[in-house]
């Protein structure tokens, strides 16, 4: 039999479908991220020229680093359409061992901190896939238990004093730029890779737009899910440990006031929270406008209370002005 | 004649390039139904929508009872008189069938902004007896069967008359292309009732049905309504070659396969069972063949396909490929044996709608697409462009988002999926044919047909008897969960008849 399927004569004209969705404001979408950083360092360099210098910069970078580590684990759980709130919570615990454990067994204390916090989230990760439950709850929780283990184990500030030197050089400089923000960059770009050019990113991607789609084209979005939360582990424990660089002590609230402005970052460079949309680049620069704002409201002597409403304001704006509305009618 | 309930006069609509309705008139009578036919993509559902506030014309009038109207929103149009019964059924599941059909309006039941119950069931059972539907107004909205959802809808639609005390004009998008034997006989027989008191517009691919209950049908191409016909006056043939501009293929639009299968066996199933759902069934799926299950909805075929591809547990029961017992726990293992899966629900299972047509297609086999760790993306784009020449797609790049192609090219975006893998052996069809217009429908025809006769193993089910006849080479009939008919490719085909009896 001729298998000559009746068909159109020309392939590649436009779809005949006509629910294209509309375009228009994409660009501004897209790049509002960048124009908001642009805008607020040009705005407050003339408010305060030192703010520009090389030296001030540098410590806006070393400022940004934690932040960018936790920002760029949470981004990967976020386009899976998850979130993981325990990230600061494992952060503090992370420092606090990384504080009890350096001086007693020296730098291989530092791998058995970061294999713990790996194994912490890998098991959120799990208990959030195979118990069906959704991972803002099982963090949520995470939360909550890391902090009182950090807490019960940890009581107060640690000071780290032998063995320093294996988590020091995060907190110095190499040719002018921090080893934090190097090693935070580093990291960036790692994962920002893995999204774009091995098959766990196109999964992470599947996922987070249409899970059951994903999982009916074969995709094993259990194992890609415990993977992602195995990173957010992985990232807090490696933000401990730049914390106790920067301290030169671990404490069991360290990375406490750091959650709503990492959730930011990742929100307000664009990111969308309901999944499946976004990026690490865009989170850089979400990472970079959190941080200018923290490290400037200091500089102009604003009152430090008022740092978590200029959060709250920048994230509902993000949201409003990034959110997909064609995809997401339904918000939960 | 009086004056048209509802005239439409030069209606258009674009969408960024797309012209999706040009310069659309026509008109409906009182009491009449009317229907709408046409390709996919040709424009009604857009004209449905403007006439239901949910998009908003360019240009042109819509006329209703001799006044012009520009619904902004549904709730709009409501008050002038037009009640719209989605695709997507828009119930919420967690209420009464009451508090669906009298939601936004309560008028009486509603005292105080508190329900008075028993008023809201009265008013809520007027409209149900309008339908004669034996649905009780009490019961959770979720408890009902799909039909019983349809109809549900409709008398919310009809709710309406008592607002504007004015005929209603009903437009059904749709109403019946989810729906199995019983639930469609249940659907065209209420849209005849429904003519006894109100304007109806009912759009449907199946053309049989159109011919059945429209007075007049109205037939729209690329936008445009080019024809109207009266029912008497024509028949699907006229109708097929309005719609297409051309003569379908009798070959691909009918034909069964005539060839029989290879000898070696690809699939087999021994006393695969689930609970609550099937059970016992055993059958041997050959290389080369298509093997059809015949079933009403809920009969257990879909869940059997799905135990077939690791979607869901079979309870007990042995599933043999290629010789060898397989187990399979999830769908990423059945896809490492080889065997691929077309969901019945396109839109929510069967593509990732915000991704582009190329990360569609190569989803399932990334891990062949490998170079070192990474994924070849040259190669992907050209494996990618490829199958979108082989399958004729039509979309604009292989980067556009799968969700602006029409369900025609989705569905073939959803099969290219499948056919990229190397050692694809069996392919398994949930409704491959569902929501395509007959176009569509031809070109899946003759896609399942190559694939048998390019070695796969194809098990399918598919929207009506008479297509599981064309289809396949052998047929399993399904009812109430166990395997109720056999018809061997090595026996004549079955008549409609004949399979039909072992369904009911």
């Amino acid at each position: 039999m001729a298998p000559a399927p009746p068909t159109n004569q020309s392939p590649a004209i436009p779809p005949d479908d006509h629910v294209l969705r509309p375009r228009a404001g994409w660009a501004a979408k897209r790049f509002a991220p960048l124009v908001v950083l642009l805008s607020l360092l040009i705005a407050v360099g003339a408010i305060e020229p030192s703010f520009l210098s090389p030296y001030a910069l540098n410590v806006l970078a070393d400022e940004s680093s934690v932040i960018l580590i936790l920002a760029t684990a949470q981004t990967v759980v976020i386009l899976l359409g998850g979130i993981d709130l325990s990230m600061t919570a494992v952060a503090s615990l992370a420092s606090v061992l990384t504080a009890l454990a350096l001086p007693a067994i020296g730098p291989s204390a530092l791998v058995g901190v970061l294999a713990l916090t790996t194994l912490i989230g890998a098991v959120q990760g799990l208990i959030h896939t195979r118990g069906q439950a959704p991972s803002f709850i099982v963090t949520l929780a995470g939360l909550g238990a890391w902090s009182g283990l950090a807490l019960t184990i940890g009581q107060t500030t640690i000071p780290v004093a032998a063995g320093y030197s294996a988590v020091g050089w995060l907190a110095r400089s190499s040719i002018g730029v921090p080893n934090s923000f190097c090693l935070a960059l580093a990291a960036l770009i790692a994962l920002a890779v893995a999204l774009r050019w091995l098959p766990f990113g196109r999964h992470v991607y599947a996922i987070g737009m249409a899970e059951r789609a994903a999982m009916l084209s074969g995709v094993p979005v259990g194992r890609v899910k415990i993977l992602g939360f195995a990173l957010t582990g992985l990232f807090s424990g490696l933000a401990g440990l730049a914390m106790v660089a920067r301290s030169s002590s671990g404490s069991p609230t360290i990375a406490d006031s750091l959650l709503l402005p990492t959730i930011a970052a990742v929100v307000i460079g664009g990111t969308s929270i309901t999944g499946g949309v976004g990026g690490l680049g865009r989170t850089f620069i979400g990472a970079l406008t959190i941080t200018v704002l923290r490290v400037a409201l200091a500089t102009i002597g604003l009152d430090p209370a008022y740092e978590p409403i200029a959060y709250g304001v920048l994230v509902i704006a993000a949201v409003a002005l990034t959110i997909d509305r064609s995809n997401a009618q339904i918000v939960k | 004649m009086t004056e048209p309930v509802l005239r439409v006069e030069g209606l258009s609509k674009s969408f960024a390039a797309v012209r999706a309705l040009d310069d659309v008139s026509l008109d409906v009578r009182s009491r009449e139904v009317v229907g709408l036919i046409g390709e996919n993509g040709a424009g009604k559902s857009t004209l449905l929508k403007v006439l239901a506030g949910v998009l908003r014309a360019d240009r042109g009038r819509v006329i209703v009872h001799g006044a012009p109207v520009s619904p902004a929103n549904v709730a709009a149009a409501a008050a002038c008189g037009i009640g719209i019964v989605f695709q997507e059924q828009a119930l919420l599941p967690n209420v009464t069938v009451a508090e669906n059909i009298l939601l936004g309006h309560e008028g009486r039941a509603l005292r105080t902004g508190f329900y008075d119950w028993r008023t809201l069931y009265a008013l809520a059972a007027t409209q149900l007896e309008k339908l004669g539907a034996e649905i009780s107004p009490s019961a959770l909205t979720a408890t009902l069967s799909f039909a019983e959802r349809q109809l549900v809808e409709i008398a919310r639609a009809l709710a309406i008359e008592e607002r504007t005390r004015r005929e209603p004009i009903i437009l059904l998008d749709e109403p019946t292309s989810m729906l199995d034997v019983n639930g469609i006989e249940t659907v065209l027989g209420q849209i005849e009732r429904l003519r006894r008191r109100a304007s109806v517009v009912f759009v449907s691919h199946r053309l049989d049905e159109v011919l059945r209950v429209a007075d007049r049908i109205w037939v729209m191409v690329n936008g445009r309504c080019i024809a109207m016909r009266e029912r008497a006056m024509c028949d699907i043939a006229d109708l097929e070659r309005l719609m297409l501009g051309r003569e379908l293929d009798a070959g691909c639009q009918q034909q069964a396969p005539s060839s029989t299968h290879g000898p070696k066996v690809r699939l087999s199933v021994r006393e695969l069972g689930r609970r609550n759902s099937y059970r016992g069934v055993s059958f041997d799926l050959h290389a080369g063949e298509v093997l059809g299950i015949a079933e009403l909805a809920g009969s257990g075929g879909e869940s059997l396909c799905r135990a077939l591809f690791g979607a869901e547990r079979a309870d007990v029961g042995e599933i043999i490929l290629d010789g060898r017992p397989v187990r399979l726990r999830e769908p990423a293992e059945a896809v490492g044996h080889g065997i691929g899966y077309v969901p019945a629900e396109r839109r929510l299972e069967g593509v990732v709608g915000g991704l582009g047509v190329r990360q569609n297609m190569t989803l399932a086999h990334l891990d062949e697409l490998r170079r070192g760790p990474f994924i070849d993306v040259v190669g992907e784009l050209r494996l990618v462009k490829n199958w979108i020449d082989r399958l004729r797609i039509r979309t604009p790049t292989a980067e556009t988002p799968a969700n602006s192609l029409s369900g025609g090219n989705q569905q073939k975006v959803v099969l290219a999926k499948w056919l990229i893998g190397r050692k694809l052996k069996v392919l398994i069809l949930d409704h491959p044919t569902r929501g395509l217009d007959i176009g569509a429908k031809a070109e899946m025809f003759a896609l399942i047909h190559k694939l048998a006769r390019d070695g796969l193993g194809v098990l399918l089910v598919a929207d009506t008897v008479d297509e599981v006849i064309a289809l396949s080479h052998s047929i399993i009939v399904m009812k109430d969960g166990v395997v109720s008919g056999r018809f061997p490719a090595s026996a004549a085909k079955p008549s409609r008849l004949q399979v039909l009896e072992r369904m009911l």
